[in-house]
């Protein structure tokens, strides 16, 4: 009789929780003694710590702790300043398969404050470019400079950032400033896509430093003093990118 | 998701300034795997394991009144990408599909976490989280029954449902494929 295919499963006294739990230092007493004691003689338990670690290098590589707190100050900024209860304007979308290919050619060119602002501190003569794609079944299409955003499409921002390391991305618009992401620039596209949901047009706001740019502070500057308080300070380059809505 | 009994020898999570980095330090390595084993695509691993913390955050109380924070915040991870999946259901076929010709062809045998995680999609929402706590948290079902406050003979049930469902998906694109005998797992 063919033997069954494993799936795993917990063995006699081997737990892959129980490893992670002693790890994290959630055991005490009898159960910590136990369990130390079999791990260190258990090589299918030596090879769960040796998962955990290569875990802890991978999270290191694909979610650096600025990217990561970014990602959860935007989250609780969202919530925080949903009129009326949980209803972002914009939702980061889980699995946008149309945007998985990257395209990299820049086609829209910085736009730096097109309204008359003037803005201390901003270079303007910096090579970074910011596009916007949205998904469609065929894969992502760019946006042409003042093409309307489709309603409903998911979005995804791509930076060419030029020499700088750092970057935050922020939406702004009739509801306010909203984070998008803040972490080192990344020289394509900005992880998560999301959906401009809410009415009105809007910016898209692309501050790029050599420096950690904050996003919470850069969120609260925006409340502050609008567009003219993007920058955290000289030697920060901006790129905004107006936002039209297609009708619906 | 209820909050599991509590048990003794908690590590104290920390409180105030400092908590994103502590939970950052202590558990993201552990839930992004899971959400990058589940989603297969990193990028949506990275959303979802901060939708988990930023849910931690919103409701802190329910971590705090958790047993183990590593298995509440694997469970919120887990809970996280299966609603993910729910969306895509008809992926699980093609992966069989793949798996069957790599055997076929190639006489490649499915690898277990792999073949896992294609028929999690094949079986009932409740039979799914489970069968992670069983076959990918190695937990026992006795542990399973406490953490999740279901009974026992009703998580039994469960994974009778999952290997039947299992069972059915393979039948086809890999007839010969003995599962587990659902009455002797431990």
């Amino acid at each position: 009789m063919t033997a069954p295919v494993g799936l795993g499963g917990p063995g006699v006294a081997c737990s892959a929780l129980r490893v992670r739990r002693l790890d994290a230092g959630e055991l005490s007493g009898e159960e910590l003694l136990r369990t130390e004691a079999h791990v260190a003689g258990c090589e299918r338990c030596q090879a769960v710590r040796r998962q955990i670690e290569a875990e802890r290098e991978a999270l290191h590589r694909h979610l650096p702790f600025p990217a990561f707190a970014a990602g959860i100050a935007g989250r609780l900024a969202g919530s925080a300043q949903a009129p009326g209860g949980w209803r972002r304007r914009w939702v980061p979308l889980a699995l946008a398969a149309g945007l998985a290919a990257v395209v990299v050619t820049p086609i829209v060119r910085p736009s730096l404050l097109g309204r008359g602002d003037v803005l201390p501190g901003v270079r303007t003569k910096g090579a970074a470019s910011v596009q916007v794609q949205v998904a469609t079944p065929a894969g992502p299409r760019t946006l042409a400079a003042g093409e309307p955003v489709p309603s409903g499409a998911a979005m995804r921002i791509v930076l060419a950032p030029g020499d700088r390391r750092e970057a935050a991305v922020a939406l702004v618009d009739r509801d306010g400033p909203a984070l998008l992401y803040a972490g080192p620039a990344p020289a394509g596209p900005v992880p998560g896509a999301f959906e401009w949901t809410g009415e009105g047009d809007g910016e898209l706001v692309v501050v790029l430093d050599d420096r950690p740019v904050d996003g919470a502070a850069l969120l609260q500057r925006l409340r502050d003093q609008g567009l003219g308080g993007a920058v955290p300070g000289r030697g920060a380059e901006l790129v905004v990118v107006p936002l039209t809505r297609s009708a619906r | 998701m209820g909050s599991p009994p509590s048990r003794a020898g908690t590590a104290a999570e920390p409180e105030g300034a400092g908590r994103v980095e502590e939970l950052y330090r202590r558990h993201a390595a552990g839930v992004l795997a899971r959400c990058r084993y589940l989603l297969r695509d990193d990028e949506a691993a990275r959303d979802a394991t901060q939708d988990v913390f930023a849910r931690v955050l919103r409701s802190p109380g329910e971590l705090a009144s958790a047993g183990s924070p590593t298995s509440y915040l694997l469970r919120a991870a887990t809970h996280q990408c299966l609603n993910v999946l729910r969306a895509s259901r008809a992926a699980w076929r093609d992966e069989i599909q793949r798996m069957a010709r790599d055997r076929r062809e190639r006489g490649i045998e499915p690898e277990s976490r792999e073949l896992l995680r294609a028929l999690l999609a094949a079986a009932p929402d409740e039979a799914k989280e489970l069968a992670v706590l069983y076959f990918v948290d190695e937990m026992t079902q006795a542990e399973i029954a406490a953490e999740t406050g279901r009974s026992l003979p009703t998580v039994r049930k469960r994974l009778r449902e999952f290997l039947a469902a299992a069972r059915a998906a393979l039948a086809e694109a890999m007839p010969d494929l003995v599962l587990p005998d659902p009455e002797a797992l431990p």
